[in-house]
C-alpha cells in the first residue's frame, strides 16, 4: 500500500528546473532510497513533500491527502533530517532535544522519557548537558536525527544524513535506520553512496538533473544493465598486441588499462574465461589475477547517464 | 507558540549580559549627557578690541563683568587662530569705528568669529546685544542728561557724562527689565533639570530599541541555524512562530523599559509625575512600535550580519533626527523639526515629557500614542509581507 505518492512533481528556481517532473511512490514499511549526484534535485524533492517549498506543479498525496493543499496533513506525522545540521548551537542536545519534542506536541514526563529513548537510540547519553557548539560534527549529526525521531513518525525523511562523518558514526546510523524500519517506520533515504542505498533500501529511485532515470528494486535495477560484468585481470605486463588480442574476443565490450591492470566491459560473459585465458597465454604476458566485479548502482548509473555517481 | 516562547527565554537565559550591558551604557550615558549641561567648565571667549574709545572700554567692562564665560583681550590673529583650534569657543571684535558710530547716532556693530553654532554660542550673543543695548542706552541717558545740565548750568560737560553715565549704570544693577534675554538662558538650574530628564528618557528610549530590534532579529539567526525551515515542517505554524517571537521581543522590552525608568527614578530622582497608566500606556505603545519596527527591518535584510549593520544606521538617525539625544527644542531647522515627525522616538519622548516634565494627564498623551500606534501598525503589516518562509 503506498502511504506516499508524488506525481509529475516539478521545482524551478528561475530558470533552475531543480526537480522537472518526477513520478515515484513509498510503500508503507519499506526503506525507500533516492540516489543521485550532487545537485541531482533530491533535496529539493525532499522539501516540497515536507511542506517547506510549494511545488511549482504536480502532487504529492500522503495516504490519499494532498499536502500541497493540506500541509497539516503530513506534518504530525513526518519526521525530517535535513542534509545540513538544524540545531540552536548555543543550547545544550538535551535543551534542542526538549524543544523539537515540544514542537510536535509532546509534554512533561512522555517528554522526558521519549528523550531517554532517543539518547540511547543515537547513542549520546553523557553529553547531551553540553551545548551544541561544543560537539563533534558526528555527535551534531546523531542529535540531528534523535531530533526528527522523538514524535515517533510515522514517515522518517533522512536527507545525506552520513555526510562528513567517521566511519563508526556513520554505520551506527544505518544500523539505526534499519532497527527503526524494523519497527515499522517508513524511510526515504536520500544519498550519493551508492552502498549505503544498496544496504538500506528495498526500492530506489535514481535521480540525475531534475529527473528520475531509473526505478526499482536493487535487482530490477541491476537487470537494467542485465549479464554486464566488470572483470579486473592483473597481469605481469600489459602491451599493445595484448589488448588488441583481449579486444577481439566475443562479448568484450570496453578495454581500460591501468599499468598492469586491465578492466574488461563485458556482455553475457558465462564463458569467456576460457577464451581469456587461451588468448592471453598466445602472448608475452602471464595473468596474476582475475576479479569479476558484480554489477551495482554506480555500474547502472554510469551505464544510463555516461558519467560517475561521485566526481 | 508556547515552544517558541520558551525555546526563546531559554536562549535569552545564555545571553542576559548582553541585555544587562544594554541596560547599564544606557544609564551610564544618560548620566554623563545629563551632567554635561551642568559642569563646571567656562568657556573661554577672546576680545579683539579694534577701537580706542572710551566706549569699547565700557563695553569690554561690561562683558567682563558678566560671569557665564571667561575672557581674554587678544589680537586679531591670535583670536581667529585660536577659535579655529577649539581653544576658545568664539571671539568678539569690536570695529575701529564703535566708539563713532555711538557718537554719531548710528548702530555700533560688534563682530563675532566662531566655528559652530550651539548653546553656548546662543547665551554669548544674547549677552553681547544686551550689553550693547544697555550701553547704548546708558551712553544716550548720559549724554542726555550732561548736554541738559551743561545747558542750565556752567558744569563741565565731560564729567557731568560721567557722572551721568556712571549713575545710569548702576541704576541697571537692580533692575533687570532689559536682559531678560540673558537671564533665560543663564537660569541654568531649571534648564539643568529638563535636560537630565530628558536624556535620562532619551537614552532610556534609545537603548531599549536596540535590545528590541535584536530580539525580533532573532529569527534571521534561525535562519542561519537552519532551524527555521526545520520549525516550518514541524506542526508550528508560521503564526505561531513569529507570534511567539513577537511576544518575547515585546517581554523583553517591556522588561528592559521598567529597569531602565525605575533605575532613573531612583539612581536620579526623575519624577515620571503621577499618572501611571498614561506612563505605562504610552511607553506599551513604544515598545510596540519598536517591536515591529524590528519586525520590519528583519524582513528587509538577508541574514543578522546586514541586520547588525542596518540597525545602528537607523536607530541613531532617527534617534538624532527624534531627539533623544539633544531636546529638539534647541533645533531650528524646519527640515529637521519635520523629520522628526516620522520617527517613532520624537513621539515617545513628547509623551513621556508630557507627563514628567509638563505633569500632563492622559492628554499629554494621545496624540503620541495615536501616531506611534499607526506607525507600528504599519511596520507590522509590512514586516509580516517581507519576512521570507523559505
Ligand atoms: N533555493 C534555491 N534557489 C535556487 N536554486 C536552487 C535552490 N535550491 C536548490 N537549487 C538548485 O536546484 C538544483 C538541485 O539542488 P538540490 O539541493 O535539490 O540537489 P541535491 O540532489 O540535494 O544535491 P546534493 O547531493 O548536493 O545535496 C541545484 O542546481 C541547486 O543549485
Ligand atoms: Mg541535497
Amino acid at each position: 500500500m503506498s502511504l506516499l505518492k508524488v506525481n509529475n512533481l516539478k521545482k524551478y528556481f528561475k530558470e533552475v528546473k531543480a526537480v522537472n517532473g518526477i513520478t515515484f511512490d513509498v510503500k508503507k514499511g519499506e526503506v525507500f532510497g533516492l540516489l543521485g549526484p550532487n545537485g541531482a534535485g533530491k533535496s529539493t524533492t525532499i522539501s516540497m513533500i515536507s511542506t517547506l517549498f510549494n511545488p511549482t506543479s504536480g502532487e504529492i498525496t500522503y495516504n490519499g491527502e494532498s499536502i500541497v493543499e493540506k500541509p497539516k496533513a503530513i506534518q504530525q506525522k513526518l519526521g525530517v533530517v535535513p542534509q545540513e545540521i538544524a540545531l540552536y548551537p548555543t543550547l545544550s542536545g538535551l535543551e534542542n532535544l526538549k524543544f523539537w519534542g515540544h514542537a510536535y506536541g509532546l509534554r512533561g514526563s512522555e517528554l522526558n522519557k521519549r528523550i531517554e529513548d532517543i539518547s540511547q537510540v543515537i547513542g549520546i547519553k553523557d553529553r547531551l548537558k553540553d551545548k551544541i557548539e561544543k560537539y563533534s560534527g558526528g555527535m551534531k549529526r546523531r542529535i540531528n536525527i534523535g531530533a526528527a525521531l522523538l514524535h515517533k513518525p510515522d514517515l522518517l525523511i533522512m536527507d545525506e544524513p552520513t555526510v562528513g562523518i567517521d566511519p563508526q558514526s556513520r554505520n551506527h546510523i544505518l544500523d539505526t535506520v534499519l532497527k527503526l524500519n524494523e519497527e515499522g517506520m517508513t524511510i526515504i533515504y536520500t544519498s550519493h553512496y551508492m552502498e549505503e542505498v544498496e544496504y538500506l533500501c528495498s526500492r530506489i529511485s535514481i535521480m540525475d538533473m531534475g529527473e528520475i532515470i531509473a526505478s526499482g528494486t536493487q535487482e530490477e535495477l541491476v537487470d537494467i544493465i542485465k549479464g554486464q560484468k566488470k572483470i579486473n585481470i592483473k597481469l605481469d605486463h600489459v602491451d599493445d598486441t595484448l589488448i588488441s588480442i583481449i579486444k577481439t574476443i566475443e562479448y568484450v565490450e570496453k578495454v581500460e588499462t591501468h599499468e598492469n591492470e586491465m578492466i574488461l566491459t563485458t556482455q553475457n560473459g558465462e564463458n569467456i574465461f576460457k577464451d581469456l585465458i587461451s588468448k592471453t597465454a598466445e602472448t608475452e604476458s602471464n595473468i596474476l589475477s582475475i576479479d569479476i566485479k558484480k554489477p551495482n548502482l554506480e555500474a547502472v548509473f554510469l551505464h544510463l547517464t555516461g558519467k560517475a555517481l561521485r566526481d | 507558540m508556547l515552544s517558541i516562547i520558551l525555546l526563546r527565554l531559554k536562549k535569552l537565559k545564555g545571553e542576559y549580559y548582553v541585555f544587562l550591558i544594554m541596560t547599564a551604557l544606557s544609564l551610564v550615558l544618560a548620566f554623563i549627557f545629563s551632567s554635561a549641561y551642568n559642569s563646571d567648565y567656562t568657556p573661554m571667549v577672546l576680545i579683539v578690541n579694534n577701537d580706542d574709545s572710551a566706549y569699547s572700554q565700557k563695553a569690554i567692562d561690561e562683558l567682563v563683568n558678566s560671569d557665564t564665560f571667561n575672557y581674554k583681550i587678544v589680537s586679531y590673529d591670535k583670536a581667529t587662530e585660536e577659535v579655529r583650534k577649539g581653544s576658545a569657543l568664539a571671539a568678539i571684535v569690536i570695529k575701529e569705528n564703535f566708539g563713532e558710530s555711538i557718537d554719531n547716532n548710528n548702530t555700533p556693530t560688534l563682530g563675532i568669529i566662531k566655528t559652530k553654532n550651539d548653546r553656548d554660542i546662543m547665551v554669548l550673543q544674547s549677552i553681547m546685544n544686551s550689553i550693547t543695548s544697555k550701553m547704548i542706552s546708558n551712553i544716550k541717558i548720559a549724554q542726555n542728561t550732561a548736554d541738559y545740565i551743561g545747558e542750565i548750568t556752567d558744569a563741565n560737560k565731560d564729567e557731568l557724562f560721567k557722572k551721568a553715565y556712571d549713575n545710569a549704570v548702576k541704576g541697571w544693577k537692580y533692575q533687570k527689565t532689559i536682559n531678560i534675554n540673558v537671564s533665560t538662558l543663564e537660569a541654568d538650574t531649571e534648564l539643568y533639570y529638563d535636560n537630565t530628564i530628558h536624556s535620562i528618557i532619551g537614552f532610556s528610549l534609545f537603548f531599549s530599541m536596540y535590545t528590541i530590534v535584536f530580539a525580533i532579529g532573532e529569527i534571521l539567526n534561525d535562519r542561519k541555524y537552519r532551524t527555521w525551515q526545520r520549525i516550518l515542517v514541524s506542526p508550528i505554524s508560521k503564526t505561531s512562530m513569529l507570534g511567539g517571537n513577537l511576544v518575547v521581543s515585546f517581554l523583553v522590552g517591556v522588561v528592559q523599559i521598567v529597569i531602565l525608568f525605575a533605575a532613573s527614578q531612583f539612581l536620579f530622582g526623575v519624577d515620571y509625575g503621577s499618572n501611571f497608566a498614561a506612563l505605562a500606556t504610552i511607553l506599551i505603545v513604544f515598545i510596540f512600535t519598536v517591536t515591529s519596527l524590528g519586525l520590519f527591518l528583519s524582513g528587509i535584510v538577508k541574514n543578522h550580519a546586514q541586520l547588525s549593520a542596518l540597525t545602528p544606521i537607523v536607530l541613531t538617525s532617527t534617534a538624532m533626527l527624534g531627539g533623544t539625544m539633544w531636546p529638539l527644542e534647541i533645533v531650528n531647522s524646519d527640515i529637521i523639526l519635520g523629520l522628526a515627525n516620522i520617527t517613532p522616538q520624537k513621539w515617545a519622548i513628547q509623551g513621556v515629557k508630557a507627563l514628567a516634565v509638563y505633569n500632563e494627564g492622559f492628554e499629554g498623551i494621545v496624540t503620541p500614542a495615536i501616531v506611534l500606534l499607526g506607525m507600528g501598525l504599519v511596520f507590522f503589516g509590512l514586516g509580516v509581507k517581507l519576512v521570507k518562509y523559505d
